[in-house]
Order: structure tokens, then C-alpha cells, then sequence
């Protein structure tokens, strides 16, 4: 019984020392170059349990994710000239440990490698291409360029560059204002336009009502005078056709209807003694 | 790496202890009784113990052995192997997370207060012009396995890919698009193509919103801006005022018109009419006349002498002789006419 335990224990102690001397897990995220007095001897991009010869080989990790890079803003001259501060970023990874290792050794050694790489590549794209068609062209195209070139070089280090994407481009500073310029200028024309727009709208509503006004009053005035003449044409007809009949009395009656309109209390008659009227008073002297 | 996602199971035992007790325990030359295999008996019921983990309600449980995934666990109480040989990771996977670009809030109030992050929201357009774009991300984990082991710094991409993204569909919309009718269409393209990236990235985020807040034209040109929409609006008063002004008039010269033709055909009716009475009128009066011209001429000649003679000035003067007189009567001005009967 003693003993069995005593042996149980040893067993455990010699498993424990030789798990934590010979084996090492590379996780999901990891990557790893085992050493051997400093000489790579295996490179390990698979995630599980791994053995090395103790105090002899050494492992070193490395990222197997995705990286992140986030170059600074810098300005670049387009094909036309123009200014244009850009702000790019990658993604990039580690798919030769062993040539990472040997090259770079870390993280941010390699960064600044792939600047000068990306940069470089996206100068000369950039350079060759217009204002207008980095900022709404066909950014996927133009940067797939870059990517490519980009990996060229970026393949000595180990690291592949899996995406470049130009995060801002933006005017420097002094064009923005030439920019905002332009802008207000142009608003203020568009709003000059709204406003003369609407005047001449209401110009054209007010004369058109001024036109329906007057058509209306001049229709309105040919038709009173069409029936009043109308009238007037009747009435003569009628009168004609009456007066017809007898027009020698007409003239008579018509005569002495005028003597009693137009003598008035104001009219001074001067009679001559042989009228019909006075007749009777001559001769009876 | 476990810190930051979160590992709430239990700490392993300390391996170092185990094997300090085991020596100290062949040190004593295995002492009598039964200690030592209780204490290992006791020391491996805990070990074992140390593999049981909860997950919580919002979170998925990810386990690794030996550094290789094996499976994924729902909420609940669960056990893996013991450390070193599997171990579990519990991203929140049901959360929806919330990112700000071209603002930040600096408290959530209310009143809520913000910041512009003007070199995040200031960005060209497709007619050159420039604008500021704020908007906000939300996201969940979809994929926990190439949340953890894609990438190594999924929220610093997400930021990075969602500028790259706005920036690229804002470059190819103009500003009046921006501004007015286009933010739901720039909102759906830029979810679109930041999932794209995010998911050539195998980020394992999902895109459940991208949503555009302030869409402003930038600080110096925002009176311009601004005094363009008064223009609209004085234009449309304008109209108004023009419009008001016919529906005046119109309705009015309507009735004038209608006033005019009315009083015509009043005119029209009584010029017949009177003309019509006084046509029977002389027929009455020529018929009874033809009956005895003579006596009935004269009567009416003197009535109407009878009517009008009365009182008016009459000077009756020899036939020849009233060239002479006349000029000595003294015609009183108030005599504007002169009448020489027969």
C-alpha cells in the first residue's frame, strides 16, 4: 500500500516535469518557430500540443491573426496635380514565421518596414491617378494594385498584406478653404436662382391674372354692345313698321311731341301774327 | 489574450504546489497512514473540479485543447478537461456593441452631450465639394471562433474598415444627395460594404446598423447653406403672394363682366319693350286719327300750343319786321335758346 502510493506519486511528479520541459501548445492565435540553440529547426502554423527536446530546443510564438497597421496621414500629389493628404491603413499577417523571425523579429519592426512598402506603392499609384478617381473611382480596383505590389516586397518579410484602404483623403488645409470658396459661391448663385425664380413666377401669375382680368371685362363689353345694339335694331324695326303705317301723322304727332320738350319756361318765342294759331286774331282786327 | 474577453472559470491549482507537496510528501519517506494517497486523491478531485465553467446568457463558451478549438458551448453550466489540457473562452456573442465615428459622447445625460470629431466626419464628395458625416455602428459577434483567433484587434479594424467605407460611398454621392434624399441609400451601401470588408477580414462581426446622425455641410459654408433653404422658402412665398393675388382679381373681373353683360341685356329688354309700346301706342292713336284727320290735327296742334305757350316769354311780331325789332329786345342771358314757330 505504501509502496503503491509512493509509486503513484513518482508517477505524477515524472508526468508533470515532463509535460512542462517537452511539450508546448501553439493556440488558434499562434503561430511558433522552435529553435534549437538558436538554429529554426520546425515551424508550427497549426493550433495543438507539441513536443520539443528539453533545455535543448526553444520555442518562440507568434501572431497568426490578423494585423492591424495604421499608417499617419501623408500628402500625395495626384495625375492632375492636386494635393491630397491620405490616411491609409492594411490589414496584414504573418504567413512565414521562420522568415518573420530571421527578418524582422517583431511586430513593430515589421511595420515599418510595410510603411515604406505601402507607401511607396501607393505614391506611384496615386500619382497616376486623377483627384476625382481616388476619391469616388473605383477605390477597390485602385487599391488592389497596391495590395499587389505591396505583397511583392512584403513577401521577403514573411507577411502577407491582405488589404490596403485608404481610411481619409482629404484636401490640405489651404485647398479646403478655396474649397469652402467655391462652395458658398455656389450656393449663393443657387439661391440668387430660388429667389429670381420665384419672382418670375409671380410675375407671369399676376400679368397672366391681369390678361384674364382684362379679357374677361373686354368679352364681357363686345357682348353688351352686341345686345344693345341688338336692341336697338329691334326697337328701330319695330318703331319703322309702326311708324309706317301712317308716316305723314307719325311726323305730325312726332312734331308737336318735340314742340313740348324742348319749349320750356326759359324760351323766349317770337310769333309771327299769320301762324295757323294766330290767324283768327289777325282777322278779326 | 483571456483577460480581455472574459474567463470567469475557476483557477487551475499551481502546478509548482502539486509538485512541492509530492516531494515533500517522498521527503518524509512516506510517512504511515493513509495521508498521502488522500491528499492525492484530494488533489486530483480538484483538478478535475477546476473544469467546470458557467456560461452566462449572453455569452457562448469556446473551448480549446491544446490550443485548437473543439467545440462551442450554449448557456449553462459546463466541464472541459482540466487545465492544461483544454481551457474556454466566453465572448459576449448576443450583446449588440456601439461605435461612434465623427463624434464622441461625453455624457449620456440627459441632456446628452457630445464632441465633433471634425478629421473623422469631414469628407470629400463626389462633386468636390465637402461635408460632415456623423454616424454610428452597431454590432454583434456572429462568428465567436474568428472573433477571437482572426483577427487580433477586431474593434480597431471595425473602426478603420467603417471610415474606408463611408468615406468611399460618401466620395461617390454628392453633397445635395448627402444632405437630403440620399442618407438612407449612403446608409445601406456603406453597411453593405463594410460588411464585405469585414467579412474578407473574418472578423466574425456582424453589421446590425449603420446609421447616419448629423449630415451637415461643413462649419464655414453652413450660412450659405442655410440661406439657400430661405431661398426656397421666399420663393414659395412669392408664388403664394402671386397666386393670392389672381384668385383676387379673377373672380372679380368675373363678376364685372357678368355685371356688364346683365346690364346690357336690362337695357336690350326695356329699348325693345319701350320701342314696342310706343309702336302700339301710335297704332292705337293713328287708327283712331284716320278716322277724322282733320278735326283731330287740329285739336292736337292747339292743345299743344295751349301747353307750351303759357309760360314762356312770347313776343308776337308782324311777318318782315322782325329783323328790326329783334335785336332791341333785351334777351335776358338766362335765354339760351330761341324758338321761331311758324
Amino acid at each position: 500500500m505504501k509502496f503503491l502510493s509512493s509509486a503513484l506519486f513518482s508517477l505524477f511528479v515524472v508526468v508533470v516535469a515532463a509535460y512542462s520541459l517537452s511539450c508546448f501548445q501553439v493556440s488558434e492565435a499562434t503561430q511558433a518557430v522552435v529553435l534549437q540553440f538558436g538554429k529554426p529547426v520546425k515551424t508550427i502554423r497549426e493550433p495543438g500540443l507539441y513536443f520539443k527536446l528539453p533545455f535543448v530546443q526553444n520555442v518562440v510564438y507568434f501572431e497568426k491573426r490578423l494585423l492591424e497597421y495604421d499608417a499617419a496621414p501623408r500628402e500625395l500629389i495626384t495625375r492632375d496635380k492636386q494635393q491630397l493628404v491620405v490616411d491609409n491603413f492594411s490589414r496584414w499577417r504573418i504567413v512565414d514565421p521562420l522568415k518573420f523571425y530571421q527578418t524582422v523579429t517583431t511586430i513593430n519592426g515589421a511595420q515599418s518596414r510595410i510603411d515604406d512598402i505601402i507607401y511607396s506603392n501607393l505614391r506611384e499609384v496615386v500619382g497616376r491617378t486623377s483627384l476625382t478617381e481616388v476619391v469616388s473611382g473605383d477605390r477597390v480596383a485602385l487599391l488592389r494594385g497596391v495590395t499587389t505590389g505591396s505583397n511583392l516586397k512584403a513577401e521577403a518579410y514573411g507577411v502577407e498584406v491582405v488589404d490596403v484602404r485608404i481610411k481619409r483623403a482629404d484636401l490640405p488645409a489651404k485647398n479646403e478653404q478655396n474649397v469652402f470658396n467655391r462652395m458658398r459661391t455656389e450656393r449663393e448663385q443657387q439661391a440668387k436662382k430660388f429667389r429670381a425664380e420665384g419672382e418670375e413666377e409671380a410675375r407671369k401669375i399676376r400679368s397672366q391674372a391681369e390678361k384674364e382680368r382684362q379679357v374677361l371685362v373686354a368679352e364681357a363689353n363686345r357682348e353688351a354692345q352686341v345686345l344693345r345694339g341688338g336692341a336697338e335694331a329691334e326697337a328701330t324695326g319695330i318703331y319703322a313698321a309702326a311708324y309706317n303705317r301712317d308716316p305723314e301723322f307719325y311726323n305730325f304727332m312726332r312734331t308737336l311731341e318735340a314742340y313740348r320738350r324742348t319749349i320750356s319756361d326759359r324760351t323766349t318765342l317770337v310769333l309771327d301774327p299769320d301762324t295757323e294759331f294766330f290767324s283768327l286774331l289777325e282777322s278779326s282786327k | 489574450m483571456a483577460g480581455s474577453f472574459g474567463n470567469g472559470a475557476a483557477k487551475p491549482p499551481d502546478p509548482n504546489r502539486i509538485i512541492q507537496e509530492a516531494f515533500d510528501s517522498l521527503g518524509r519517506r512516506f510517512p504511515s497512514g493513509a495521508f498521502g494517497p488522500i491528499a492525492g486523491a484530494i488533489a486530483f478531485a480538484l483538478w478535475m473540479a477546476s473544469g467546470l465553467y458557467q456560461v452566462g446568457p449572453s455569452e457562448v463558451g469556446v473551448v480549446l485543447r491544446f490550443g485548437a478549438v473543439t467545440q462551442t458551448t450554449p448557456p449553462g453550466l459546463h466541464w472541459h478537461l482540466p487545465w492544461p489540457i483544454e481551457r474556454v473562452y466566453k465572448p459576449a456573442v448576443t450583446r449588440v456593441y456601439k461605435d461612434e465615428i465623427g463624434f464622441r459622447t461625453i455624457a449620456v445625460g440627459p441632456p446628452a452631450r457630445y464632441r465633433d470629431v471634425t478629421e473623422e466626419a469631414r469628407m470629400l464628395t463626389a462633386d468636390g465639394n465637402i461635408v460632415e458625416l456623423d454616424f454610428i455602428i452597431q454590432y454583434r459577434i456572429k462568428d465567436p471562433v474568428n472573433f477571437l483567433f482572426q483577427v487580433r484587434d477586431p474593434q480597431e479594424t471595425l473602426r478603420d474598415s467603417a471610415e474606408s467605407a463611408m468615406r468611399e460611398v460618401v466620395g461617390s454621392t454628392t453633397i445635395d444627395e448627402a444632405l437630403t434624399e440620399g442618407r438612407l441609400e449612403i446608409q445601406t451601401r456603406a453597411q453593405a460594404l463594410l460588411q464585405e470588408i469585414l467579412d474578407s477580414y473574418k472578423t466574425g462581426l456582424q453589421i446590425t446598423t449603420v446609421k447616419l446622425q448629423d449630415v451637415t455641410p461643413p462649419g464655414p459654408v453652413q450660412d450659405a447653406f442655410k440661406d439657400v433653404i430661405n431661398a426656397e422658402q421666399d420663393r414659395e412665398r412669392a408664388i403664394n403672394e402671386a397666386q393670392g393675388f389672381a384668385n383676387d382679381i379673377v373672380p372679380k373681373a368675373r363678376g364685372t363682366a357678368a355685371q356688364l353683360v346683365n346690364e346690357a341685356q336690362g337695357y336690350a329688354a326695356s329699348v325693345v319693350k319701350e320701342a314696342e309700346g310706343a309702336a302700339e301706342r301710335f297704332e292705337l292713336v293713328s287708327d283712331a286719327y284716320s278716322k277724322a284727320p282733320d278735326v283731330t290735327r287740329k285739336r292736337m296742334y292747339i292743345e299743344t300750343l295751349e301747353a307750351i305757350l303759357p309760360g314762356i316769354d312770347k313776343f308776337i311780331i308782324k311777318g318782315g319786321t322782325a329783323n328790326d325789332v329783334l335785336p332791341l329786345l333785351e334777351l335776358g342771358p338766362g335765354s339760351s335758346r330761341r324758338e321761331v314757330a311758324e
